[in-house]
């Protein structure tokens, strides 16, 4: 997306904060990983319950907006 | 409301900060005016079905092009009624707004676009729900680069949620003296020790903090950023999301239990009731607002008879109840929000007026009648406020008042009386015939009700002054 200018910055996004996410995102990345394989093994052993919650998903789903 | 002819001047005082654009005030109307430099972004988010989809999923305002021209595009959004702060909001509220902005980011990332700020304030609660209404905070995304709101959606999201969780819901007050979000560095001060073991708290804030610490002084931006992927970033807002969505402030999740619904009998209860309906009806009145309202159990039985209904109570855990009731019930027209009478909200930011202080947005809302029901003995013996002062207050955004007089010898009035012991005498004032006099040169009586099987008077007041 290069070809378009970004928008110039009117607030300062933090220099640390901007390099801590590599840090960041890997250690959600392992996090989310082993919540995953924990989630597996879990439902291998048939230990999941299902839990309802009023919260709506992350990911927003194209097909049924239209 | 500014009534000069020029539109700079019109321009609403919250929107300086974003070159890409500005809201202003088109007599009652407020639009959004699109500037040039962000013509592209605009056009691709509204041809790309990027804005429709949002809007579809009730998660974005709906705007419609009003003038489009070489130099300006302006949009009109949706009205919104009234516009709460996030230092208004009970837990449940801020932590949906802290939801809705990272589903909106993860969105965002999936079609090639960022939020370009993550400010609390792009977000508010319409029709039942929390709704982003922002609609230029989107930027292109450009492949590696890290997310640039990322920090301010930590000092104006988890950091408040975390530390109200932690201390509780005064900590949310303190957006209101940081309209900036909460200091990075103070957020992670405040935390106790035990967070540093949490992944997510340990990366997301103390090493945060340690990072901005290490680098603010930078001065000619010469450390390289290193490059991170989409899917680094998604990683980031999936476990933020996660994490935010299981938090808990006990202060509120324990209030439903020990909450006695009220200090009547049924008989009280009914005739009550019953009185605000007939009167609110005999107004014709379409936007109602409860203040010291509790949970919206009083707002409750005129709702169906409104339009819009706002709710207001000092404690959060009622204003949580409230917003879960409205939830499960899928109600439209309950906005409830906290607010402390004694102290209301003040216009705070660059001249005082970036964000509307209470009064001012409840003198632009013009309700038509303002209930306060067993408010007046707070407000008079806990706040040691005159009734004089207390009816100057209704007084500046009230056309029509209904308000509850509890008498001496209701039992929450004795309580108010008996703690105050030897100067209990001072208070002797606290009768309704000198209620009366001193709501008199504000208010007059249309009606005066003794509530059945109670201790209180129901008034309905007109103000004189309007």
């Amino acid at each position: 997306m290069s070809e378009f200018l970004m928008i110039p910055l009117y607030f300062d996004p933090g220099l640390g904060a901007m390099i801590a996410q590599a840090v960041v995102a890997a250690a959600a990345g392992i996090l989310l990983f082993s919540k995953n394989v924990m989630y597996k093994i879990k439902s291998f052993l048939g230990l999941i319950k299902e839990e309802e919650d009023q919260y709506d998903s992350i990911d927003i789903d194209d097909e049924d907006a239209k | 409301m500014p009534n000069d002819v020029s539109e700079a001047s019109h321009v609403h005082e919250a929107s300086f900060r974003d070159p890409s654009g500005y809201m202003f005030w088109d007599g009652d109307v407020l639009r959004r005016a699109v500037n040039p430099i962000y013509f592209p972004q605009y056009k691709k988010l509204q041809d790309s079905g990027f804005f429709e989809t949002l809007i579809k999923k009730e998660l974005l305002i709906p705007h419609e092009e009003t003038l489009v021209s070489d130099d300006k595009i302006v949009l009109t959004p949706e009205p919104i009624p009234f516009i709460t702060h996030p230092y208004e909001w009970s837990f449940e509220q801020y932590k949906h707004a802290a939801l809705l902005t990272l589903q909106i980011q993860k969105y965002a990332l999936s079609k090639g676009f960022i939020l370009k700020d993550a400010s609390a304030y792009n977000v508010t609660f319409h029709k039942g729900k929390a709704v982003f209404i922002d609609t230029l905070s989107f930027d292109f995304y450009e492949e590696g680069t890290p997310w640039r709101a990322y920090k301010q959606f930590i000092t104006h999201f988890l950091g408040p949620l975390v530390l109200a969780k932690f201390h509780g819901m005064d900590m949310i007050k303190m957006m209101q003296s940081h309209i900036d979000g909460i200091p990075i560095q103070l957020i992670a001060s405040l935390l106790p020790g035990k967070t540093k073991l949490s992944s997510v708290l340990y990366t997301n804030i103390h090493l945060l903090a340690k990072m901005e610490q290490k680098h603010h002084t930078d001065y000619k931006a010469e450390t390289k950023i290193s490059k991170i992927s989409k899917k680094a970033q998604e990683n980031i807002i999936t476990s933020l999301f996660e994490y935010i969505k299981k938090l808990k402030c006990e202060e509120e999740t324990e209030w439903g239990n020990y909450y006695q619904k009220i200090n009547y009998n049924d008989t009280a209860f009914k005739a009550k009731k019953d009185l605000i309906q007939d009167w609110v009806n005999s107004v014709t009145a379409k936007k109602v607002i409860d203040i010291g309202g509790n949970d919206g159990t009083f707002g409750r039985t005129i709702i169906d008879d409104v339009d819009e209904l706002l709710v207001t109570d000092i404690d959060s855990g009622a204003v949580a109840y409230n917003y879960q009731q409205l939830q499960q019930n899928g109600e439209t027209k309950m906005l409830p929000f906290v607010c402390d009478v004694l102290q209301p909200v003040p216009g705070i930011g660059f001249n005082n007026t970036e964000r509307d202080s209470l009064i001012d947005r409840l003198v632009n809302y013009k309700p038509d009648v303002v209930m306060a029901l067993a408010l007046i003995h707070h407000i008079t013996l806990s706040g040691n406020v005159p009734f004089e002062k207390s009816a100057a207050f209704f007084a500046k955004f009230s056309t029509h008042l209904i308000i509850e007089f509890p008498k001496r010898e209701d039992s929450w009035v004795e309580s108010l009386l008996v703690r105050k012991r030897e100067f209990k005498e001072h208070f002797d004032f606290y009768r309704w015939e000198s209620f009366e006099k001193g709501y008199e040169s504000y208010f007059k009586i249309v009606k005066k009700e003794f509530i059945a099987d109670s201790n209180r008077i129901l008034y309905l007041l007109e103000n004189r002054t309007k």
